[in-house]
């Protein structure tokens, strides 16, 4: 009887089976349960993001918990197939820009990008090299703890590229949409974020007694 | 550095490591790197920072922040839909 060939029969739930298959189609269609089994597996990444953005874990958990409810405000515009977590990153960086850094009341970073190579130490170095293996194994060593403390007092603009960069894996486009930036901000960002951190964990380094030749030219 | 490639290599080495240079360049960099000890050791330092960041940035979201999301999803569904 279910199995008719009929079209009239279909329109009219007549048994069980029909039922059933209904309620998974809904269950399918349903935006909430979508987006659920999509996004939610970027919680772990999202909050690791968060956590290196508002430097506390009740901040990052507020944080977390605002990107995923405005990010499913409009998931209808998210166009399936496209690169889901570059689009959760923009709505966490946005969400972030917009009420945390504003809370925090850091002194205002907008213009570091302006500041010039030398008064950041950005030299490129020139040091022998049989001693940069030993940078790198210094480095390799390095606490975690020393590392997010390093990565902590870099300026913002630096952090979140060296974040977007090192940790997420996203290409210097998608940094570049992220922070709404052109590529050669984004490349000036990252470049500046790492040479701070490699000249804080050299001198971490260093006052441990771990001999590490200096990576900046002091002129 | 002397004019043996090392200049052009260190420049764009971040950018090399990135796999963000086009073919050409990439393939030049690479011969460079080959017979380059010195800048070797430098894409050594660069990719350890990477690995040794990436490390120490993991972190697992609290138990409760996910049924927080999920409590929040569904009341946001309720009121809007």
């Amino acid at each position: 009887m279910i199995a008719t060939l009929d079209p009239a029969s279909a329109v009219l739930p007549v048994g069980l089976d029909v039922d059933w298959r209904l309620m998974e189609d809904e269950a399918a269609a349903d935006p909430r349960t979508q987006f659920e089994e999509q996004a939610l597996p970027f919680m772990d990444q999202l909050y690791a993001a968060a956590m290196r953005m508002t430097r506390n874990p009740a901040d990052a958990a507020d944080l977390v918990q605002e990107t995923f409810v405005k990010a499913f405000a409009s998931w209808a515009s998210f166009t399936q197939g496209t690169n889901l977590k570059a689009w959760l990153y923009r709505i966490l960086t946005n969400t972030y820009i917009n009420i945390y850094r504003k809370k925090q009341r850091e002194p205002y970073q907008g213009t570091i990008d302006e500041l010039e190579d030398w008064q950041l130490g950005g030299a490129e170095s020139t040091t022998a090299s049989t001693a940069r293996s030993a940078e790198a194994e210094a480095i390799d060593h390095m606490p975690a703890s020393v590392v997010k403390d390093a990565l902590q007092s870099i300026p913002e603009d630096f952090r979140l590229a060296v974040y977007l960069a090192d940790v997420e894996g996203f290409a210097y486009q998608e940094i570049a949409d992220i922070m709404k930036t052109p590529i050669g901000t984004v490349m000036s960002r990252l470049h500046r974020g790492r040479r701070l951190l490699r000249d804080l964990l050299a001198d971490y380094a260093r006052e441990r007694g771990i001999e590490v030749p200096a990576t900046r030219s002091t002129t | 550095m002397s004019d043996c490639g090392c200049d052009k290599a260190r420049k764009d080495l971040e950018e090399y490591l990135r796999n963000e240079v086009c073919k050409t360049e990439h393939a030049d960099i690479t011969e460079h790197l080959e017979s380059c000890p010195a800048c070797q050791e430098e894409a050594l330092v660069a990719r350890t920072l990477t690995t040794v960041v990436a490390r120490a940035c993991k972190e697992t979201a609290p138990e409760q922040l996910r049924d927080q999301v999920l409590a929040r999803l569904r009341a946001e569904q309720a009121t809007h839909h």
